[in-house]
């Protein structure tokens, strides 16, 4: 199929159908759970100001979310079963954006928000001409708001390296998520991964966006007087997350942000917001 | 200005950082400010768990922002406070992190459940809005003036509120049962809300004749029962037998003072009561996780110092 193809759900077989949901739970999961992690800095955040500042990421990050997972909802799934019932070993997120933080650990928060926003930020201008219309018309919305993160996180670092207490902090920061961040590059599934590109749902691979991330987060890392672990001597961690595999600490968020659908015996969500197709 | 004139002055709005106010005004506009802040801080402390475990994404966007707003309208009155010049926003934060600082009673109780929500989010905010809305005449300008932006946004909370109220009690029998459950237990709080009755009140003879406050405690908590009674009522929630709340011929309601446990209010208005301690210390120990971080920011800052004053 040509890559400058329109396609809409109606047009896909079963196996293209896959491939779309695949590349869009990876979006929406990313977003969301990063997102709940962020949301745990409100009222904990340094200042007043970084407590507005990041709670308004997350904010983003979570209509974000809501966005792709409107899109899967054209696949026959509810919000029920995309999020609240769906089982943690369904879900597909990097597992950098599982990771708890450390009590007062900012610099993993600033930290892993610029390995995470690179990444979007980069796997975003890869779906801007995606062949999937429904996709492709809502990424503008998404990318307008994503460059104010990384504006932030990188704001961020350059203050905090720029003491020595601040400095340290980040590099154990760096150190501890590197691994992690290379797992945003993971493939689900090689063949779908494979689908995903042949399709033209993208126009870069996996493994030329991990390039492009590294160009770019290494020598400003550098920069930053921080020791970037060399890629090549890093493996990556036992969980990597984009085939399921996860974290423990990935149960126990989950069980958390299910809890009270579970506890009041839901077997729906309400919208009180528009549907995006109406905004 | 001495207090006679301030006396004589007071009104909407009549008072800002340009005006040379008796300490005795600066103080209990300091006082009632930061009570106010604090207030916000303490709330949205409470709420935040909810954002994590909200049932529905919409609820979880509304909650997050609604915890944002409460931070945002922190700040604010942290700076109406500040125009006083009697503390800065690090003293009162400090304060508030050491146990000094107080504020509302209903926030030194523990919120564990969802179906809880609604009594902040409806109820106390509800009761919030009808002291807020007359602090927008309050003679303390700055003051008056932040309440132009938090009655807005509180609006926009409380219609949230009554909301996942309406929800519940629309829900199954089990979350009118948990509702229920949490407004029996918190509707004495809400009650007391407003304060002990203008008799017993310490502070608000002076600051209602000087315009910082505009109504008393009394008036304010039967205007609040005469709208959420009935609101309550049209919910399906059963009103609490005690404290016992009578129906004057007017229509306006009544309560019985003696019915409501005055030992455990005062106790909370002195930062002793257990678990508004824990509350209190919860959040102190994780501002002093980030003390680092307000370090480097204070190095920075004096690092810019010295290079302004050696390019001057």
């Amino acid at each position: 199929m040509a890559a400058t193809a329109d396609l809409a759900f109606e047009d896909l077989d079963d196996d293209e159908r896959e491939a779309v949901r695949t590349l869009l739970f990876r979006l929406a999961d990313d977003e969301y759970v990063t997102a709940e992690r962020y949301t745990e800095w409100q009222v904990r955040a340094p200042t007043l100001e970084s407590d507005l500042a990041l709670a308004n990421i997350a904010q983003d990050e979570l209509g974000h979310a809501r966005l792709w997972y409107d899109l899967l909802e054209d696949f026959g799934s509810e919000e029920r079963e995309l999020v609240w019932e769906r089982p943690p070993e369904a879900w597909h997120h990097a597992t950098l954006a599982e990771l708890p933080y450390e009590e007062g650990g900012w610099a993993d928060a600033v930290l892993r928000s610029y390995l995470y926003d690179v990444a979007e930020d980069l796997r975003l201008a890869a779906v801007e001409g995606s062949t999937y219309t429904r996709l492709r018309d809502r990424v503008e919305t998404v990318e307008n708001e994503e460059d104010y993160h990384l504006e932030h996180a990188q704001n961020w670092l350059e203050r905090l390296v720029d003491a020595d207490a601040g400095h340290d902090r980040v590099q154990a920061a760096l150190d501890r998520l590197f691994p992690y961040a290379l797992t945003l590059f993971a493939p689900a599934d090689p063949e779908v991964e494979a689908r995903i590109d042949e399709l033209g749902l993208r126009d870069r691979t996996l493994s030329e966006l991990r390039r492009d991330w590294l160009d770019r987060v290494v020598p400003y890392l550098e920069s930053l007087g921080l020791d970037v672990p060399d890629p090549g001597d890093t493996d990556l961690p036992s969980a990597v997350g984009r085939d399921g595999e996860h974290t423990d600490h990935w149960n126990d968020l989950h069980e958390e942000f299910t809890r009270t659908y579970r506890d009041l015996d839901r077997q729906g969500t309400v919208r009180i917001m528009p549907d995006p197709d109406d905004t | 200005m001495d207090i006679a004139e301030v006396r004589d002055r007071a009104g909407p709005r009549e008072f800002n950082a340009g005006d040379d106010m008796p300490e005795e005004y600066r103080e209990a506009a300091t006082r009632m400010i930061q009570f106010h802040a604090n207030s916000e801080i303490m709330g949205a402390y409470l709420e935040r768990p909810f954002v994590r475990q909200a049932p529905s994404l919409d609820r979880k966007l509304a909650f997050s922002a609604k915890v944002q707003d409460e931070i945002g309208h922190g700040q604010l009155l942290y700076r109406a406070a500040e125009s006083l010049g009697v503390k800065t926003r690090d003293e009162m934060l400090d304060e508030l992190a050491n146990g000094e600082g107080k504020f509302l009673n209903c926030f030194h109780y523990p919120m564990d459940s969802w179906a809880e929500t609604p009594m902040i989010a409806f109820f106390v905010d509800g009761a919030a809005m009808r002291r807020q809305a007359t602090l927008k005449s309050s003679s303390w300008e700055p003051y008056a003036h932040a309440m132009d932006k938090v009655c807005f946004e509180e609006g926009f909370h409380v219609k949230h509120g009554e909301d996942i109220l309406r929800e519940l009690m629309n829900g199954s029998r089990k979350e009118q049962r948990m509702v229920q459950d949490a407004f029996d237990e918190w509707w004495p709080r809400i009650v007391q809300f407003f304060g002990p009755t203008d008799d017993d009140s310490t502070h608000h003879g002076f600051a209602e004749e000087v315009g910082l406050k505009q109504m008393t405690n009394d008036q304010l908590r039967s205007a609040f029962l005469n709208a959420y009674v009935p609101k309550a009522e049209q919910y399906g929630l059963e009103i609490p037998e005690y404290p016992r709340i009578e129906e004057r011929d007017d229509g306006t309601y009544e309560v019985r003072e003696s019915d409501l446990d005055w030992d455990e209010f005062f106790a909370i208005a002195k930062n002793d009561y257990e678990p508004g301690v824990g509350q209190i210390d919860g959040r102190a120990r994780t501002q002093e996780a980030v003390e680092w971080v307000r370090g480097v920011l204070d190095e920075r800052e004096q690092a810019a110092g010295t290079t302004a004053a050696a390019a001057d």
